[in-house]
């Protein structure tokens, strides 16, 4: 592992050599993590968004619903002791006393109105006192009236003025049977009669109703929001508040709601960083998904690019193999893409020089070995040339033109065959040569053939292989023609930046046998003479201008023979160094 | 090509874990629904069982209902315990036609139009056995000759003393057949008002019903036999001397009121050892004895030269008209009633014989004067006797208060039956 990142670490950061696959991981990683980190923020913001508007509606709403519960209990509670009220503004009840009633009528009195206290018992009714100032009172029996002061606000309401007090929560333990712990919380209103007219003027009307259930939504929503619920009354007094200490901040996402009844504010205060929670998790969330994702991104990308350019590698190795010679080398194709193609061609362009080579080869060996030969045939022309000088010297003495005549045209075609300082030679030294050589044919047979040139002056400067026309003329006296006799026509034109040399004869002709073992070379050597002019212009041409030139032989048994050869235009160098390359 | 195979990967799962993130809130939100309980109910049989009891009681209530149901696979016994709210919901369920199956009953002539009559049910059911029964009882569950209820407890009224706070005085405890005057003497003798220390407990609200007993032994009663008159007989002399005595001991301090507005009940002075003597059922016996006091019991006093009589409450169990598992109703009932259930139920006296014999109950002095005061118990109670009676009783109630707190009983019964007469057109 440390050396891989050793390994990817020199890669990334050596600047002097960067390769491919570096590159390729770069913009791999670039072409992915862009769109992914723009749409993870983007999906961030807008989940974001939504859940933070949701959760605060939910906030609001859920405040509205404590709101509405709580007022509901408000309200009934209210209606509860206005009802009491009025029932007691009736002149009919002025009897109702301070005091324990103990006649008949005073007790009937009470029992009717402890019937209507009991039937305004709701569910969550856990009482309806009403208390004299004597301390005797109307109700369900359970009353210790000494325990009262137990209500915390209480004592407070004997200072307030106002009609209807509100006591809050607290637990109802004033029971007869009840101790200081025990009781279940419940919500109390406290309603002073004052009214001058009408029975039990200074009591207290005290209604008390389960606050558990109240309690227990508030629970449920300081559970879910995790908000800091506080209630309190518009003289400031706290009517309940979370247990949890809370330190309010000016960042806080206040929900407010004022309940009518009684004008008790309700107030969920949640801190700044709990609203933001949920989506603090999302961003969490997507920045873990966008660090996974680069992380996946990258792997991908550097095993996809080494896989790329591994295979680029490992054709740039064959080159290097092909460099160093070693030819046979050939790339493994995978797959049909441009590397698949590069492949391929690589490997054809490396059978391509192959082959060259040896073609190459082939013809430099052709050509020493025609050095060689020339080498072996080499006379010493001075020896020859000294000698039929002096053959054709006494030839004049004894007066001997013919054979004088001879020698001299010998003389002259051999000192153009033992040329060999020059391969290539213009066509008019060739075709100069070839009138000596026919002028000794014509000494030997006399007048008996016709030969026919046709060559504008203007191509005569252009080259032709040395020796190339004399052993075909040779061909031609010797299997051609019998003594001598026929016509020869030579013809030299221009086809494009090509020559066309047509020699054509009406002699024998080569039979069609023969004539396809004409360029075979070993069946050529086997026959003798017959056939090696033919091979050797062909050769002649091939090893100069290259093998798609040399010559073709047409023949018809009895009526002649006709050679073409095409070779490109070649002129004399003006240095005079025409040796071919 | 790979390159965008693996981006639009990367992307959906990116996209995917977003959105199972957004989602997750709201699976805990929703994911929590009841599965709906459509099927149970048409296979499990529910029996709904209404009553009056709490605490204790109730527990062995539900006790009870458990074995019926191992007993019957495929029921359920549904305990609706409606405590003080008891005729309230009752009638409530009558109204609506959506009444418990079974329920404990006591008021036949306000309820009976709306419940079963049961004597085809009862008459010949060997496993019920009607003759177990201590006779009489079935009496009061029986309106113009149809049985509407199985009795399943009751209770007699006697006197509980604290053997201790006679013991302290030096006072030899009550015997049977002791009458009201020895009961005033003892009291004032045990009374000591430093201590806050009473002889007897007089109520302040005093249920009629308990009153009947009294009134009887004095010779009289609350309304006529034939039960179209009160006037000479609720407000008779004997009626109003038997009511005046407990107001009269109120007001010579031999007596306290308890269980008033700001006040203890008796049951717990006497636990408290504040009172000497306490008349009640059965009911306070297994707290007295919780409590730790040393309880006698003796019945009643008797005014003299005149037999002592007894009062019956008599709770029992009845299936609702508008049933629709009457037979399943009938075999709770049956069972409620067994041998075995009723050794259950301590907080009431057994209904059968044979049980009480088994148990020996009526041979153990604690128990023994609730058999013989049902045994004195032949008078029919006046709820009985008009079915108005709910209605006088209101009056009669405020007028025993207002004795209590001092007023002239002959007096104050005059005024009542006077107002009271107008139910009675």
């Amino acid at each position: 592992m440390n050396h891989l990142l050793k390994q990817i670490y020199n890669r990334l950061l050596s600047g002097s050599y960067r390769s491919i696959r570096t590159k390729l991981l770069f913009c791999f990683l670039i072409v992915t993590i862009i769109p992914l980190l723009s749409l993870g923020a983007l999906s961030y913001y807008q989940s974001a968004k939504v859940i933070n508007s949701q959760f605060g509606k939910y906030g609001e709403n859920a405040v509205a619903q404590l709101e509405q519960q709580t007022s509901s209990y408000l309200n009934r509670m209210s209606q509860t002791t206005e009802t009491i009220y009025s029932y007691l503004l009736d002149p009919a009840r002025v009897d109702l006393g301070d005091q324990i009633p103990t006649s008949y009528k005073d007790i009937m009195d009470k029992n009717d109105f402890e019937v209507l206290l009991k039937a305004l018992k709701q569910d969550r009714t856990m009482g309806i006192y009403i208390i004299t100032r004597s301390g005797y009172y109307y109700g369900e029996n359970n009353l210790d009236v000494s325990k009262l002061s137990l209500i915390p606000a209480w004592p407070v309401m004997k200072n307030s003025y106002s009609e209807k007090y509100w006591l809050g929560f607290y637990p109802q333990n004033h029971g007869m049977e009840d101790t200081i712990e025990n009781g279940i919380s419940v919500l109390g209103l406290a309603v002073s009669v004052n009214n001058p007219y009408g029975a039990l003027r200074g009591s207290k009307i005290l209604i008390e109703e389960n606050a558990e259930d109240l309690l227990h939504m508030f629970q449920l929503f300081e559970n879910d929001t995790k908000a800091h619920l506080k209630i309190d009354d518009p003289q400031g007094r706290v009517i309940y508040e979370t247990a949890a200490t809370f330190n309010s901040k000016e960042s806080d996402i206040v929900w407010n709601k004022t309940i009518e009844v009684n004008g008790w504010s309700i107030e969920a205060r949640l801190p700044a960083t709990s609203f933001y929670h949920s989506s603090s998790i999302i961003r969490s969330n997507t920045i873990i998904v966008a660090i996974a994702s680069c992380l996946l991104a990258f792997v991908l990308a550097y095993l996809f690019s080494s896989r790329f350019t591994v295979r680029i590698r490992r054709l740039k190795d064959a080159m290097q193999k092909v460099r160093f010679g070693k030819l046979h080398t050939m790339t493994q194709v995978d797959a049909k893409d441009e590397l698949g193609s590069l492949d391929t061609s690589f490997n054809n362009m490396v059978s391509g020089i192959q082959s060259l080579i040896g073609e190459v080869e082939r013809s430099e060996r052709l050509k020493k070995e025609a050095e060689l030969r020339a080498f072996h045939y080499q006379i010493n022309p001075h020896l020859l040339f000294n000698t039929l000088n002096s053959i054709q010297w006494k030839a004049r003495l004894q007066g001997a033109e013919d054979i004088r005549q001879m020698l001299y045209h010998l003389t002259m075609v051999l000192e153009g065959n033992l040329d060999i300082s020059q391969e290539l030679i213009p066509i008019e030294r060739e075709l100069r040569m070839m009138e000596h050589f026919l002028k000794i044919q014509e000494i030997r047979y006399g007048p008996m053939f016709e030969f026919e040139l046709e060559c504008d002056e203007q191509l005569k400067c252009y080259l032709i292989p040395r020796m190339t026309l004399q052993p075909l003329f040779e061909n031609i006296f010797f299997h051609g023609f019998e003594d001598g006799k026929g016509v020869i026509h030579l013809s030299v034109r221009e086809t494009g930046n090509h020559l066309l040399l047509t020699l054509s004869d009406n002699g024998a002709g080569i039979s069609a046998e023969k004539l396809k073992l004409l360029f075979l070379p070993n069946m050529t050597k086997r026959k003798g003479r017959g056939g090696l002019g033919v091979q050797n212009a062909d050769q002649k041409f091939k090893l100069h201008f290259g093998l798609q030139y040399g010559l073709t032989v047409q023949s018809i048994q009895g009526e002649g023979t006709r050679i073409i050869m095409e070779w490109p235009k070649k002129e004399e160098n003006l240095n005079g160094n025409n040796k071919d390359d | 090509m790979k390159k965008k195979i693996s981006l639009v990967v990367l992307t959906t799962a990116m996209s995917m874990m977003l959105l199972t993130a957004c989602t997750g809130n709201n699976e805990s939100a929703n994911g929590t629904t009841q599965p709906v309980n459509g099927n149970g109910s048409t296979k499990v049989k529910t029996l709904r069982f209404a009553t009056w009891d709490t605490g204790d009681a109730l527990k062995i209530e539900q006790d009870i209902a458990k074995k019926f149901e191992t007993n019957h696979p495929g029921t359920k016994i549904q305990v609706e315990a409606y405590a003080d709210g008891f005729d309230q919901k009752l009638a409530a369920g009558f109204g609506a036609t959506n009444p418990p199956d079974v329920m404990y009953m006591w008021d036949f002539p306000t309820y009976h139009q709306s419940l079963e009559p049961l004597n085809s049910y009862a008459d010949g059911d060997k496993d019920l056995n009607k003759d177990d029964f201590y006779s009489g009882l079935f009496n009061y569950a029986t309106i113009e000759n149809s049985l509407y209820g199985i009795p399943a407890g009751f209770t007699t009224r006697v006197v509980y003393y604290n053997k201790k706070m006679f013991d302290d005085s030096k006072i030899p405890y009550p015997k049977d057949g002791w009458t009201w005057d020895d009961f005033q003497d003892i009291s004032k003798q045990l009374t000591d008002k430093a201590k806050k220390q009473y002889g007897f407990g007089v109520r302040a609200e005093n249920d009629t019903y308990d009153l009947q007993g009294f009134v009887w032994s004095n010779g009289s009663s609350l309304i006529s036999d034939d039960g179209k008159t009160i006037n000479g007989y609720m407000n008779s002399s004997e009626t109003a001397s038997a009511i005046q005595m407990f107001g009269d001991m109120v007001k010579n301090g031999s007596a306290v009121l308890a269980g008033g507005k700001g006040q203890q009940s008796g049951e717990d002075i006497f636990k408290g050892g504040k009172i000497a003597m306490w008349e009640s059922g059965i009911w306070p016996l297994e707290s007295f004895k919780q409590a730790g006091i040393d309880v006698g019991v003796v019945e009643m006093p008797a005014f003299p030269g005149k037999p002592v009589k007894g009062v019956v409450a008599e709770s029992a169990l009845s299936i609702a008209k508008d049933s629709k598992n009457k037979d399943l109703a009938w075999e709770f009932i049956k069972y409620y009633v067994s041998n075995e259930a009723i050794k259950m139920r301590v907080a009431d006296l057994p209904v059968r014989v044979s049980v009480v014999k088994e148990l020996k109950k009526d041979q153990d002095p604690l128990y023994k004067p609730f058999y013989t005061m049902l045994q004195r118990s032949d008078n029919t109670p006046a709820f009985l006797l008009n079915t108005k009676w709910n209605e006088i009783n209101r009056q009669l109630s405020a007028a025993v208060e207002s004795v209590v707190h001092g007023g002239n009983a002959q007096d104050t019964l005059n005024q009542t039956v006077k107002e009271s007469e107008r139910y009675l057109k």
